[in-house]
């Protein structure tokens, strides 16, 4: 699969913006998604109290992450289900590649999965010679295309609908059409099949409940009652983040999550899902497995402002506000998690060295941090991470005109040279072809504010 | 009611008609403004670059001038430089000397707009400005310190302006400080989409409140041979028959 | 193998939430409020209409019926006959008796294997949300798991009694079994997406169409 690369987002950036139907599609898509959610947020009066009581729950579950873990595994484990610990994404493909290869699996049927697509699960299970089915339909648009995903919702959205229809010409010899009821029922029919087949289904996680042991997953198409229920075998992936404490706690989440996602009240079905069926001859899985990632999570938990990157439920909102990732959309990012916060988890979970660009491609307008549902002040964020990078990593001609503009900044004296502060930032932090080649300059003024308040 | 003008480097170096306007704005409304000449910048731009060790002296510089001032209250013409300020308690958390000094001079710190309409409760400055104008929404004006329907009272009492809402008013213009040059191609993307709302919405100039986001705008309006001006919020509330 | 991972990612949280220890407390304390999330003014709508109403904005169909012999008549407005596929619980057999549909085949609780022949699905739910539109299905309690999922169109018959008014009062109850049932499914209207340019599409992998009969008389 081709992925692009986080350490070159400048240059994916853009050749992003220079593809027009890339960027047609952006528009249409994220302005679509932000009038659905923000008619959606509107339509309950206790908006902004349902943030605040959501917040106050993830900060809950985060400070005290390690007890509300071994509670739902516990709850889990006495219902049946089998839990495994992954410290990162290699431990997780194996241990997921381990249990289908056991239980003789050949066919593995999957449905959206942040969290798979984070460990590049498919390939480990490939590699292992299984045939990996993805079903929802957007990740089975881009899995015949070989492309990673652009969305965290909508994980085809940078594709039209005519290069869905040639796509599916060249894949399935299906007729070219622009008519999206048809290709959507190409691909029921096509997908229907490897359902019944399948060996093992394997899921994300969008809530678990320590107080009950229940995994809670959401959806509007229906393949993940069918990945969850028809297979012998269910895994399902989740990072360490996703508790809720108790399950009264759904009420507010749900009352978030479709309405940030999507602008839906609520979604088509929630499958909830505690341990395994209680008689042999009752309809389900026999055995579920649930994989806890940690994959650079547990660091996350150092200081609080980093912490609350954890609190993200995954709802896309903060993508469809950003003016950047309206720009280049998600692939630029070179991450599963594009957009706002993928600029801040991904270079955490990956490390600040592979995705160091990140951090800085915002003009930190705040956009995100407004739609957030659970409040995550991503600018503050994006503001530490530069902190952490910049005394570091930052060119050593940009550190070294901070000092000297700190050194003038602090001297009246010297700032009045406003004229050599000028030469000096330009011959060590080139502004001027940055600037000029897409607008006009303001000259520096002949007599500075100061020099005309002396003359009153 | 006595002020103490914190200028900007920006304005002081790029703009002075803002400052003057501020002056003239403050007086009209029966400020006594002092302007101390020691002040230099609120260290934005190597807070937002993630250099702290060099924002923190020059915002302890900032401190330690305001604190020596008798007025009532520090003035800026900028909502980014006045969040700036208001950041300083973050930039000195932990410091049992500097977190209390931080927020006091926090505390007595506003933007130009919000201390007209909300601490000296004037929204009518006595402007007047013939022409057909709409208002962009600076981006930390906006969410850090919820400026929103203070800046629109005060055009709207401007006589003989007639003001129309911008579409995406509240939309970012893509300067971002140092993201305008790390960036420059998304900048001006995003900025094009301001431009375009711009030009949709007929009008003869574009008022803000933060001179980085009318130098993004304008810059890109005149490369592109566009009539609009630019003009920021003190510049047109200064503005009277005599123009 | 996987006590070592378990035990090297609890250390890792407990190092790193004791390495925040110091920094926690410069933060300024939000002090979120926390509160009963269900404030919305409960609604003086008649309960019944309120579920039609919102499971027709989500283009499920819903049918208001005051008797058996009216659910019949229900069915035998939608379902031409064909393969039909009923859940377990008896009361969905002995409605459909009423009918005098020409039946090609009958599936109670079909399993995996056979569920796929069939054109029609029809069960009962265990509870209805009327603020949603939306069917609660316990799978311990009636077999209709892939009844309400594989074929085509899903007919469920609800109970007036059945209904509740919010999300909030059902999580409630299905909380109050001692233990939780394996699997609860909810079910709002048929199956959709919205991943081909953000165009909605009915009828995915679920259902395309859903009708909930409603006895308001039980």
């Amino acid at each position: 699969m081709n992925h692009l690369s986080s350490e070159t987002f400048d240059q994916n950036a853009k050749a992003a913006l220079a593809d027009s139907h890339l960027r047609g599609a952006l528009k249409n898509a994220t302005s679509l998604f932000g009038e659905r959610r923000k008619a959606a947020a509107a339509s309950l009066p206790n908006w902004e109290d349902l943030r605040s009581e959501a917040r106050a729950i993830k900060d809950d579950v985060l400070s005290h992450l390690d007890r509300y873990l071994l509670e739902f595994v516990g709850n889990a484990e006495s219902r049946g289900a089998k839990i495994h610990w992954a410290r990162d994404a290699a431990e997780a493909n194996s241990i997921i590649c381990g249990l289908a290869l056991e239980r003789n699996a050949r066919t593995v049927v999957k449905s959206k999965s942040m969290t798979t697509e984070e460990t590049h699960l498919n390939d480990a299970l490939e590699a292992a010679g299984m045939q990996v089915v993805e079903t929802d339909l957007g990740e089975y648009i881009i899995q015949l295309a070989e492309e990673p995903p652009s969305h965290i919702i909508a994980p085809a959205i940078h594709k039209t609908r005519g290069q869905i229809a040639e796509l599916f010409n060249a894949e399935l010899g299906m007729p070219l059409t622009d008519d999206i009821a048809r290709l959507t029922s190409t691909a029921r029919a096509t997908l229907r099949d490897r359902f019944a087949a399948a060996d093992v289904g394997i899921s994300g996680v969008n809530f678990a409940i320590a107080e009950t042991g229940t995994i809670v997953i959401v959806e509007n198409e229906g393949n993940i009652r069918l990945t969850t229920s028809l297979p012998r075998i269910h895994i399902a992936v989740m990072g360490i983040e996703k508790l809720l404490p108790r399950f009264a706690d759904l009420d507010v989440f749900l009352k978030l999550l479709p309405r940030s996602g999507t602008g839906q009240r609520l979604t088509t079905y929630q499958s909830y899902i505690t341990g395994v069926k209680r008689q042999p001859s009752d309809e389900g899985p026999e055995e579920l497995h649930v994989v806890l990632l940690d994959n650079g999570r547990s660091r996350m938990l150092a200081h609080p402002v980093t912490r609350q990157s954890l609190a993200c439920i995954r709802c896309g909102a903060c993508l469809n506000a950003c003016p950047v990732y309206q720009q280049v959309g998600g692939h630029a990012y070179g991450s599963v998690y594009p957009g706002p916060i993928g600029a801040v988890i991904t270079p955490q979970l990956m490390g600040i060295q592979k995705a160091a660009q990140l951090p800085f491609a915002s003009s930190l307008c705040g956009a995100c941090r407004e739609v957030c549902p659970v409040k995550i002040d991503i600018p503050r964020l994006l503001l530490h991470l530069r902190a952490e990078i910049s005394p570091r990593q930052g060119k050593l001609s940009e550190r070294l005109a901070f000092k000297m503009w700190a050194q003038v900044m602090m001297r009246p004296s010297l700032y009045k040279l406003s004229s050599v502060v000028g030469r000096v930032m330009q011959r060590f932090f080139p502004v001027s072809k940055a600037w000029t080649n897409g607008r006009d300059l303001r000259p520096i003024e002949s007599k500075s504010f100061h020099e005309l308040w002396s003359n009153e | 009611m006595k002020v103490s003008l914190f200028v900007t480097c920006l304005v002081d170096q790029l703009w002075t008609s803002v400052g003057v306007s501020s002056v003239e704005v403050l007086r009209r409304v029966g400020c006594e403004v002092e302007f101390d000449k020691r002040q230099t910048c609120c260290a934005q731009p190597a807070f937002n670059t993630g250099y702290l060790d060099e924002a923190r002296p020059v915002a302890r510089r900032f401190i330690e001038i305001y604190e020596e001032s008798k007025a009532d209250a520090i003035v800026s013409p900028s909502g980014s430089c006045t969040a700036m300020v208001h950041h300083y308690p973050q930039l000195f958390a932990g410091d049992p000397e500097w977190l209390p000094r931080a927020q006091a001079i926090a505390a007595k710190t506003h933007e130009l707009s919000s201390f007209l309409v909300r601490v000296l409760k004037v929204e009518d400055v006595g402007a007047s400005w013939q022409g057909r104008l709409t208002w962009h929404d600076a981006c930390h004006g906006l969410r850090d310190l919820n400026l929103k329907s203070e800046p629109r009272k005060l055009i709207r009492n401007v006589r003989g302006a007639e003001f129309v809402e911008l579409e995406h008013a509240d939309a970012c213009c893509g300067f971002g400080g140092t993201f305008s040059v790390k960036y420059p191609e998304i900048s001006v993307a995003i900025l094009d989409q301001k431009i375009d709302a711009i030009e949709r919405a007929g009008v003869n100039a574009v008022v803000s409140g933060d001179a980085s986001c009318l130098m993004q705008i304008g810059g890109r309006l005149s490369r592109k041979g566009s009539k609009v001006k630019v003009m920021h919020l003190a510049e047109l509330l200064a503005a009277d028959a005599r123009g | 193998m996987n006590n070592v991972a378990r035990e090297t990612i609890l250390k890792s949280i407990r190092s790193h939430l004791a390495a925040s220890a110091s920094y926690d407390k410069q933060e300024v304390s939000h002090g979120f409020p926390r509160m009963n999330a269900d404030q919305n003014p409960s609604s003086s709508v008649e309960i019944c209409g309120q579920f039609k109403a919102s499971l027709e904005a989500v283009d499920g169909h819903c049918m208001i019926v005051r008797s058996d012999n009216e659910i019949a008549q229900a069915l035998t407005n939608i379902i031409q006959g064909g393969r039909i596929a009923i859940s377990d619980n008896p009361e969905v057999e002995r409605l459909l008796q009423l009918t005098d549909l020409e039946i090609e085949e009958l599936g109670i609780a079909p399993d995996a294997h056979d569920i796929f022949r069939f054109d029609v699905g029809i069960s009962t739910v265990q509870a209805a949300i009327a603020e949603t539109g939306t069917l609660v299905l316990d799978s311990t309690r009636e077999r209709h798991r892939f009844v309400s999922l594989v074929p085509p169109v899903h007919i469920a018959i609800v109970k007036a009694s059945q209904m509740y008014r919010t999300l909030g009062e059902v999580l409630t109850l299905i909380r109050k079994d001692k233990e939780v049932s394996p699997a609860v499914t909810f079910i709002t209207g048929p199956s959709r997406t919205a991943d081909i340019e953000l165009t909605l599409a009915i009828g995915v992998h679920g259902p395309q169409e859903l009708y909930v009969i409603i006895d308001e008389v039980s």
